[in-house]
């Protein structure tokens, strides 16, 4: 069978070629996607500053438990950059027997970054018991690297986040394409596969044989998927060490496992899929497989159309969730919302064809006349086999269009808010932070007409299911309102004081906050608090989600407010810069924030495409006999050509419609969510990537290979078969 | 069950539901094919002529009534038995699209075998081979022969396996008048010399000339069994039946 397999291959390049294609991409992609992961998971930092130590003290991450509906009581762990632990707890820690040093390391205000121990083995117990009864963690052995702040440990948690939150939209996306190619590829083979029923072949053979066809395109697939993830995995490891994202040193695993499991689950997908295709094909009688050959099935079967019926119901469900919630649960249930509509679209592709080819017929009728007819003619028969193009296109276009452009959103609503809330025009900065006494002294200076030390931190606020960090910013409260403009909605920054804080309107829905609510959150090292909010403000994008009073302590800058004049008294406390510059750099470090979801995006839709692209070659070439025999029944070959173009406006019109409105759903629910805008920015480049990439793919896949068609003399390519 | 038969049906409905009215294309077929003959079945399109050769030969299943090939009755096969019935005991010839493409015209001729996993019957098969004038083009493709050829291939790959019966459906079809002439000429001489059993749909009265005996399908019935007459009285008893 494997050998009748490898024939039957040989003699349909285009169609095996086409397969192979995505499932090398796929490979690739899952391959270097899994090595970034399994990076992340399986990183252990080496310590290096406490390596002297026998038994680090430190607080590294802080447990949060939260109830769940049903009573269970789950704990998840968020990581604490900033932790730090009682001094007091060294002296403890003297105290058991066998210690023989304790330093506390970094001792300020009565808190120690981390306090370092050398012990024997059998008083470890103790130790780990006096920290756990203090609320932070002891570390020992290979552990102790974890008690060390590193931008390694920035790096693993970054690989983990975003490998798990693109990870299964990835392998949901390879599935479709590689499932969707081989079943186009089986379908297309109906005749060979109807002549061998009839003939000689049993269902089980053809099943047999189809699958073993998929097995060996599958195979193949990873002589090509394996070095080319190895590519793509050095080159995005370059690209994130050089945009600073990853540490040089940070250690790669060795690509072996993932190189195996992306391919066992490629291979396992289109064999599956090879199946299922193959199902269909051998089910059907021998007669029925002869008459049926020239058209197919128009529509899938109804379980396709039930499930993609739920999916729909789904997604419009999330849209009204979506609208109603406020917050990071609106962010989620707009998420939710764009893969269920694109699932949707999947599962609904041959109902939409066929009822936009209707739809469209006038239309077409109109502009393109007896093509146009033609054309729409087309379209309805092949609704199913077009299916694949607008799954396709309909996923590049909702996802690049909903997360590309939210990227753009973002930057752009964060440099507006960053921009029009700084009233301040100067910045001081100095190396190890600037005390509060500066920022006095700078009130002083002539022509200062305000000064406010700012300290960048972050806090730690529960949402549902868990914790998770926000941008805080802790500011001295004296003269806050006249360097920057948060544009508080409701309550005032005049309260911000002592045990109080401010919040972004973000933030207050997230954690259903108002003001005089008491806030149960913990600062960056891991004290727990329970300030009450006393303001919520618009502009949490450009000034962070949290505003905390400082009043003593060290600044990491002093923003202020002159008449000008001020700048060489200014020098003295440290680097004075102009706020403009400020935004500037705002603006660049968001960009490169941004890169590394645009790339994500990028590979994702790119792979969307390039499915899209492959159906529609497949399909092109497959109508060389069917021009033919319009040519010989006397429609010209402008008119060919003229019936292709409409067919191409017809169903690129409507995967660009599809896919526009669902992006333009998602988008809207998310910008209005994150800045309480209903009108979401679309940059004129993007309108003209999206549009132009669609019409080249039109014009590679399609117009192009079709026009070779034509060529042949009408007479030659209808006695061909197909 | 009578020996001498090599097919027989009874009382052979077929009907095709659709939106409407469903489409009755044959209403109660008896008919019998005798070992060793060559038989013609004709009538208009969408008399049931084609439906009959392909519920006769196992390819669809009728809507009521009995198929016998040999002493197997096909009713209560399941559709993995139908094939090995079909793949061991009936050969196809069909109008076009005969033959795998990507296979040489030997692997054509002994796919049914292999798909069996049997070993083919290398005296036989030569004699075959031989017959059909293809000794010199065994390891040629299908798109490199002739639509004449390409007959050849699907006559000596339906008659590899020695079949009770070969059904063919519109075997000339596609072909010139000369080449058919040859293609028929070697239908018959497979009858005569290898003593085979051959059912051929066709509308021309020429093809049907070269059987011992011709049915007339109209309406889903047989309207007519004939012996040989000769392709001008065939012709004429058809143009009568069309005229009533």
């Amino acid at each position: 069978m494997l050998k009748l397999a490898m024939r039957l291959l040989r003699q349909r390049p285009g169609a095996s070629v086409a397969t192979l294609v995505a499932l090398a991409g796929g490979v690739m992609i899952l391959m270097s996607l899994a090595v970034f992961v399994q990076s992340g998971l399986q990183y252990k930092p080496e310590p290096q500053q406490f390596a002297a130590a026998d038994v680090v003290v430190a607080h590294r991450q802080i447990t949060v438990s939260t109830k769940e509906f049903d009573g269970e009581v789950t704990t998840s762990e968020v990581p604490l950059p900033e932790g730090t632990v009682p001094a007091g707890l060294a002296d403890q820690i003297r105290t058991v027997p066998g210690v023989t040093d304790v330093q506390a390391v970094n001792v300020q205000d009565g808190r120690a970054g981390a306090i370092t121990i050398k012990a024997p083995g059998s008083a470890y117990a103790a130790i780990d018991k006096l920290a756990r009864d203090a609320g932070v963690e002891s570390y020992a052995g290979d552990e102790r690297g974890w008690a060390e702040a590193s931008s390694s440990i920035e790096a693993r948690s970054l690989l983990i986040t975003a490998g798990s939150a693109f990870g299964g939209y990835v392998v949901m996306l390879i599935v479709f394409v590689v499932a969707g190619t081989v079943g186009l590829s089986v379908r297309h083979r109906r005749r060979d596969l109807a002549l061998l029923r009839a003939i000689a072949a049993t269902p089980a053979q053809v099943r047999r044989l189809v699958v073993a066809e998929a097995a060996v395109v599958s195979l193949a697939s990873a002589v090509i998927g394996v070095p080319a993830g190895l590519w793509a995995t050095r080159w995005v490891h370059d690209q994130l060490v050089s945009r600073g994202f990853l540490p040089d040193g940070f250690p790669i695993v060795n690509p072996g496992l993932a190189a195996l499991v992306a391919v066992a689950l490629t291979t396992l997908v289109a064999v599956l899929a090879a199946r299922i295709a193959a199902r269909r094909v051998a089910r059907i009688r021998p007669a029925e497989a002869l008459g049926e050959i020239a058209v197919e099935p128009a529509k899938g079967g109804r379980v396709r159309l039930a499930s993609g019926l739920i999916m729909l119901a789904g997604a419009v469900v999330s849209l009204f969730f979506a609208a109603a919630l406020g917050g990071t649960a609106a962010l989620a249930a707009a998420v939710g919302m764009l893969y269920l509509f694109v699932l949707a679209v999947a599962l609904l592709a041959p109902w939409i064809n066929g009822f936009a080819a209707r739809l469209l017929a006038p239309v077409l009728r109109t502009v393109w006349g007896v093509s146009g007819d033609l054309a729409s003619a087309n379209l309805r028969v092949n609704a199913r086999g077009m299916s694949a193009v607008l799954s396709a296109l309909v996923l590049s276009v909702g996802f690049g269009g909903s997360v590309w452009f939210l990227q753009d959103n973002l930057q752009r609503q964060t440099v507006a808010q960053s921009r029009e809330g700084m009233l301040a025009d100067r910045v001081v900065t100095a190396p190890g932070g600037l005390p509060a006494a500066t920022v006095a002294k700078v009130r002083q200076i002539p022509g200062v007409e305000a000064a406010t030390g700012i300290r960048n931190t972050s806090v730690v606020v529960r949402v549902f299911g868990g914790a998770e960090p926000a941008v805080a910013r802790a500011a001295d409260p004296a003269q806050l309102r006249s360097t920057m403009d948060v544009k508080v909605r409701e309550g005032s920054l005049a309260g911000l004081t002592d045990g109080t804080i401010a919040v972004s309107a973000l933030q207050a829905s997230t954690s259903s906050w108002k003001v005089g609510d008491t806030a149960d959150l913990w600062l960056a090292d891991g004290t727990p608090v329970k300030p009450r909010v006393v303001a919520i403000y618009d502009r949490g994008l450009g000034f962070g989600d949290v505003l905390l009073p400082q009043t003593g302590g060290t600044y990491d800058e002093v923003l202020v407010r002159t008449q000008g004049g001020a700048d060489q008294q200014l020098a003295a406390f440290g680097t004075v810069t102009t706020t403009d510059e400020l935004t500037g750099r705002l603006s660049r470090d968001l960009a490169v924030t941004a890169w590394l979801n645009k790339l994500l995006i990028a590979v994702m839709v790119g792979y969307a495409a390039l499915a899209a692209g492959n159906t529609m070659v497949m399909a092109a070439l497959a109508r060389g006999r069917e021009l033919a025999l319009l040519r010989l029944a006397g429609v010209t070959r402008r008119q060919v050509r003229r019936m292709v173009n409409a067919e191409q406006v017809g169903l690129l019109g409507t995967s660009l419609t599809v896919g526009a409105l669902i992006a333009g759903a998602t988008l809207i629910a998310v910008v209005h969510a994150l800045t309480g805008t209903f009108l979401p920015y679309i940059p004129p480049l993007g309108w003209v990537i999206v549009l132009g990439g669609t019409a080249a793919l039109a014009l590679a896949t399609t117009i192009l290979p079709v026009s070779r068609l034509l060529r042949v003399p009408p007479v030659r390519a209808a006695g061909t078969k197909e | 069950m009578n020996d001498m038969l090599a097919v027989r049906v009874e009382g052979l409905t077929r009907t095709y539901p659709t939106d409407g009215q469903p489409v009755t294309a044959l209403a109660g077929v008896d008919a019998a094919f005798a070992r060793g003959t060559f038989t013609a079945v004709m009538g208009p399109s969408g008399s049931g002529k084609s439906t009959l050769l392909q519920t006769a030969a196992g390819l669809d299943r009728p809507s009521s009534g009995q198929v016998w090939v040999g002493d197997t009755e096909l009713s209560q096969l399941s559709e993995t038995k139908l094939t090995e019935l079909r793949r061991d005991r009936i050969g196809f010839v069909f109008q076009s699209f005969n033959l795998i493409g990507a296979l040489t015209v030997e692997e054509n001729i002994l796919l049914p075998a292999r798909l069996a996993g049997e070993k083919p019957d290398w005296h036989w098969l030569g004699s075959v081979i031989e017959r059909v004038g293809l000794t010199n083009s065994l390891t040629r493709r299908p798109a490199q022969l002739s639509g004449g050829q390409q007959q050849r291939v699907a006559i000596a790959r339906a008659l590899a396996v020695r079949p009770d019966v070969v059904f063919a459906d519109e075997p000339t079809g596609a072909l010139d008048t000369e080449t058919a002439a040859e293609v028929l000429g070697l239908l018959r001489s497979m009858v005569d010399e290898f003593g085979q059993t051959v059912v051929m749909v066709t509308h021309d009265p020429v093809a049907a000339s070269y059987a011992d005996r011709v049915l007339v399908l109209a309406d889903g019935r047989i309207v007519r069994d004939l012996p040989q007459l000769g392709a001008e009285k065939i012709a004429e008893v058809l143009a009568t039946r069309r005229k009533g």
